[in-house]
């Protein structure tokens, strides 16, 4: 045998060996070392601090956790969510992310390190994110081998993808949630080789946790139970395959019911159908092969077959009976969006208002998954070359989840982890090919052991265990007589290869090449590294609670504007003050103002945020008396207009009014808000609506003041403001940060003389009340 | 009262057989004649929005004369019309308490100035403003219909249902074309499946089906059709600016890039080691790996100008 290199012969089997594994292990801590270093971007350039919105949520419940103990959480009730409502928190939440920071803290305290609880939250993402590494190695092995298996989890651990979720301080279900997703796979691939129902029930155990963790397990519950019944129809239903499946939908439906905010869930709505369908249909077919293999009649047989087909519609009748008398709850919103994608939009414009549930365009894919995004095609091609079991879940969760990153930005996150599998298998196997320093043998000699090979080959035409890959030796042949040149044939002949019995040795000629490829595979791996610094370093390591802005210097400049104005609440206002906001800030509010908020994250109740909707675009006058009727003291806004902050609420502002609307449809209009010609401005010519919303006042209130009698700029909308601002009558400013991002008003009490507060301004103002108006203008406002 | 009683004159003049009628009685009169749909002139148009209505009414503000050049009025026209066309087949009772009309730029140009109307088409709502379908808020003036779901009836008849006595009875036409594709199309779907068994069976098509998909869904697909984002700019501009936005056209694109990289990578894996002649073989590893850099920094550059921000580049 030829080499393209000189390898040394001499080596020991078990030195190679050990040395491999020595080299895996070191490289694997290495990857875990890259995967939370590159997450630290956040901590490093700010400070160890919760990001965003929903981490302040978790943050709070484990606080709770942390100091008065589990029990206590599980039976909070918070009194200043969704004020007057309140909420059940311990019914109502995913409980998996506190409960794991939680035992953290308590076996970090037991072994007398006292770690803030705060510490742990910042950093139980960067974390987690080297056990994904680890539990996508350990699933790509089972698709291939332990070399493709460190590239999924370095490139599982670098990607922008996962990286965008997992950052340190953003501390959200995805957090541990996508661990527990590649670990369950593994469990259920591992099951499915051996047929054993150790693994399943294991699957089953990390399934409930993710259950607690994250509401993306339906995600899991859809892609196994999905799985086997490709399997099914393909006809490889195996002992294995019931065994494993079984096990695993036993044990993990019982468990998943355990967790309050699920219940009967599992058995009632119909995400969860499919996988009590398919659970059924294994037992209706192993019963079927069981008699089968007990009977030799062929009239039975045919008796059975008849009789399978008949239960199986029988179930799906049923099943259809039962959705259409409402015993079976049909698809929530949430889901059935993923489907009809302009349902959510039409009828519950929450879910569409929310930012990360846009569809995606393809630069989002390219940012967050760069070569990868071209190199997984090419590694779920490989896939089905050789088309095991294992290999049909990677390609139904590359389709299944490149439609579902299609369709909603944050569903990135799923497809990220497959991407890093194939695309490990297609590079894996590029490098094994141009590595191999063994050349092929001369065209002419290899007539010899054909017959064998053909042996191989008729064992059925798909059958996986003709290829079984001897090393280095693997005898796929492609006709000889087609090799005629044109690279389509050459193609062609290539996928015929393993019908086909006639062989060849295939193989690189020559050392160039292999330079060559292996040169421009490294280049390709190492740009992406540049790339994924790069992006998370600028694009995905911003707290959004602390802004930067650079000077033309190149000098940081921190915007802290949000915690400014959070502090000066929690500072100078009464501990019950209700304060108002838009609901994106009450988790906000809660976890830094420590203060009641109307409406928050946890977006459980439409009429109650349209509430708050309502008032923003209403007149003064109209929003006063729901001010009133729900004790708000404070409202706070966020403007960007002074320092071009693009977030704000002038920009949320017709969500605000599109979901009032959906509740009151003849109180707000959203045509109102716009110009005649349809433009949404807000200089001279916004509409008088717009100019007399709650929402526009407030922003803009004493804004014209700052340019001292020149002309306005918001420079968000890049629009000229009038020199004559808005006036208030029923509010009054309390508080303005420092860049202006964060406004909040207090809310007038009644006059004492009983007039409305719209007289009793311009009264004490010294303007005289025009004649002809009716005098008595009491009326009772709060009952 | 004046104004109703100068209205009602403006009617009896306009109508001149109709001798002591009541307002009502008029406007019944007038969707008569219109089969159901009134064609409204500057006094009709009083008559019908009077103050004093005991009706509710839709109106529909439109501009078809081909001088306006308003295309979506004339799309939007065949629409209105069948809701109005289904609005005749409710019994007399509900049918006479409310009305169906169309005010057409060139017929009432003083209608469109009164109400600051500088486009079409537009609908309005008018709920009644007497007698016992006043509504309870006390809100009589018009209501303007929102075109955000597009120019279909179906959401069209759903809003308008609000204001009728009983919901409109608006059912979308059955498609007669598509339905009698699919009766055929089922057997001999059924029919071919025989034939095509093999076919189906084949792992290769099923990959190709694979690939396709995912390649166009990560070339944003989802979010063109979401979005209805256009073909392209316009003027030979088919990559929109910005990050997050892109035209129909970027599909194509970008998933052909994608999917030629994906293809040579595939034939240096699959394709390449069996090719028995060294030099042959030698081509084609440095054509692939050619393609796959040339590619490879043509789309760099062209994310390059979706994202200014970018600091890489290859060799383009």
């Amino acid at each position: 045998m030829s080499t393209a290199y000189a390898v040394p012969t001499d080596l020991p089997p078990s030195t190679v060996k050990n040395a491999a594994s020595l080299l895996r292990i070191v490289a694997l801590s290495l990857i875990s070392g890259a995967a939370i270093a590159s997450r630290l971007f956040a901590v490093i350039n700010f400070e160890s601090i919760i990001h965003e919105f929903d981490p302040w949520f978790n943050y709070r419940a484990t606080r709770v956790l942390a100091a008065k103990g589990f029990y206590e959480f599980w039976n909070w009730f918070d009194p200043t969510a969704w004020y007057p409502l309140g909420r059940v928190v311990g019914g109502t939440v995913y409980p998996g992310l506190m409960a794991t920071s939680g035992v953290i803290y308590n076996i970090l305290h037991a072994i007398n390190l006292p770690v803030d609880i705060r510490n742990i939250c910042v950093l139980l993402a960067p974390g987690f994110s080297a056990l994904t590494a680890w539990s996508t190695y350990m699933f790509t092995k089972e698709m291939k081998d332990p070399s493709a298996g460190l590239l999924a989890a370095a490139f599982i651990g670098i990607a922008p993808g996962y990286i965008s979720r997992s950052v340190a301080g953003s501390y959200d279900n995805e957090a541990i949630a996508i661990f527990l997703l590649m670990f369950t796979f593994y469990c259920w691939i591992k099951a499915l080789k051996q047929g054993s129902a150790l693994f399943g029930t294991i699957a089953a155990v990390f399934y409930f946790y993710m259950v607690a963790a994250w509401g993306g397990y339906v995600f899991i519950t859809n892609m196994i139970p999905l799985h086997a019944l490709v399997l099914v129809l393909m006809g490889r239903f195996s002992d294995r395959l019931y065994v494993a499946y079984s096990s695993w939908y036993a044990i993990g439906t019982l468990a998943s019911m355990q967790v309050p905010f699920v219940g009967f869930q599992p058995v009632s709505t119909s995400e969860h159908m499919g996988a009590l369908g398919v659970f059924g249909l294994l037992q209706i077919v192993a019963f079927g092969q069981l008699v089968r293999s007990h009977v030799s009649s062929q009239q039975f047989q045919k008796l059975l077959q008849v009789s399978v087909v008949v239960i199986g519609l029988l179930g799906a009748f049923a099943f259809a009976f039962l959705t259409y008398n409402g015993k079976i709850a049909p698809w929530t919103g949430r889901f059935y969006s993923l489907w009809d994608t302009g349902y959510a939009k039409k009828y519950i414009p929450i879910i569409a208002s929310v930012s990360e549930h846009q569809p995606t365009a393809w630069p989002s894919f390219f940012m967050d998954l760069q070569f990868l995004i071209f190199a997984f095609p090419a590694g779920v091609i490989l896939c089905f070359r050789e088309l095991r079991d294992e290999h049909l879940f990677v390609i139904i969760y590359a389709v299944m989840a490149s439609y579902f990153a299609g369709v909603m930005v944050r569903l990135m996150l799923t497809l990220t982890p497959v991407v890093c599998v194939a695309s490990a298998i297609a590079l894996s196997n590029l490098l094994d090919t141009y590595i191999d320093p063994t050349e092929p043998t001369p065209v002419e000699d290899d007539t010899k052991s054909e017959s064998e090979a053909s042996t191989v080959g008729t064992n059925g035409s798909n059958a996986p265990a003709a290829q079984a890959p001897s090393g280095k030796k693997i005898k796929k042949a492609a006709a000889a007589v087609n090799v005629s040149g044109s690279a389509l044939s050459d193609f062609v002949a290539a996928t015929k290869a393993t019908e086909s019995g006639s062989k060849v040795k295939k193989g690189i000629f020559g050392l160039d090449v292999r330079a060559v490829v292996v040169f421009n595979t490294i280049g390709l791996l190492a740009f992406f590294v540049l790339h994924c610094t790069w992006t998370t370093a600028m694009a995905y390591s911003s707290p959004s609670v602390v802004l930067a802005s650079s000077g033309p210097d190149g000098s940081q400049h921190i915007i802290d504007d949000f915690r400014e104005a959070y502090y000066w609440l929690r500072q100078n206002t009464a501990e019950d003050a209700v304060v108002m906001s838009w609901w994106d800030y009450g988790y906000q509010i809660a976890g830094m103002a420590d203060r009641p908020t109307l409406v928050d994250n946890n977006t459980w109740n439409n009429t109650h945020i349209a509430t708050v909707g309502k008032a923003m675009s209403s007149s003064e006058e109209n929003a006063y008396p729901i001010l009133r009727k729900h004790d708000v003291e404070y409202i706070l806004v966020i403007f960007g207009g002074l320092i071009g902050y693009s977030g704000d609420d002038i920009n949320k502002f017709l969500w605000m009014v599109r979901i009032a609307q959906g509740v009151w449809p003849d109180e707000i209009q959203e045509s109102n808000y716009f110009t005649n010609t349809g433009e949404y401005r807000v200089d001279d010519r916004a509409s008088k609506t717009m100019k007399e919303s709650l929402m526009y006042k407030m922003s803009y209130y004493r804004f014209a003041d700052l340019f001292g009698g020149g002309q306005g700029t918001d420079r968000v909308r890049q629009q000229s403001l009038p020199k004559v601002g808005p006036t208030l009558d029923y509010l009054d400013e309390a508080f303005t940060s420092e860049n202006w991002i964060v406004r909040i008003y207090q809310v007038k009490k009644e006059d004492p003389l009983g007039r409305d507060l719209k007289s009793a301004n311009a009264f004490s103002e010294g303007k005289k009340r025009k004649r002809g108006k009716p005098t008595s203008r009491r009326r009772a406002l709060v009952q | 009262m004046k104004g109703l009683f100068f209205s009602g004159l403006l009617a009896l003049l306009s109508t001149p057989f109709a001798t002591a009628s009541t307002p009502h009685e008029d406007v019944l009169q007038l969707a008569a004649s219109g089969n159901g749909l009134i064609k409204l002139n500057a006094q009709t148009y009083e008559l019908l929005t009077s103050p004093k209505r005991t009706w509710s009414a839709s109106i529909q503000f439109t501009a078809m004369d081909a001088k306006r050049k308003c295309a979506p009025c004339a799309q939007f026209d065949p629409q209105w019309k069948a809701v109005a066309k289904s609005w005749r087949g409710v019994p007399v009772k509900q049918r006479d308490e409310h009305f169906f009309a169309t005010v057409d730029f060139d017929d009432a140009p003083t209608i469109f100035q009164k109400l600051g109307l500088a486009s079409a088409p537009i609908v309005f709502n008018y709920p009644a403003a007497a007698g016992e379908r006043k509504p309870a808020s006390g809100k009589t003036g018009p209501i303007k219909y929102d075109f955000g779901d597009g120019f279909d009836a179906g959401p069209l008849a759903e809003v308008i249902s609000k204001f009728t006595p009983i919901p409109v009875p608006y059912k979308e036409p059955i498609d007669w074309t598509k339905a009698s594709l699919a009766i055929v199309a089922i057997p001999a779907v059924l029919l071919l499946l025989r034939y095509l068994g093999p076919v189906v069976q084949n792992r290769w098509v099923w990959a190709v089906g694979t690939i396709l998909t995912s390649l166009v869904m990560t070339s944003g697909y989802m979010f063109v059709r979401i979005r209805a984002a256009p073909w392209n700019g316009g003027g030979g501009n088919w990559i929109a600016a910005g990050h997050q936005n892109q035209y129909g056209q970027e599909v194509q694109v970008i998933a052909f890039i994608y999917g030629l990289l994906s293809f040579s990578f595939l034939m240096l894996i699959m394709v390449v080691p069996y090719q028995k002649s060294p030099s042959r073989q030698r081509i084609q590893i440095y054509l692939w790996t050619g393609v796959i850099m040339i590619m490879y920094s043509v789309l760099v550059s062209i994310f390059r100008v979706k994202n200014r921000g970018y600091p890489f580049k290859l060799w383009l």
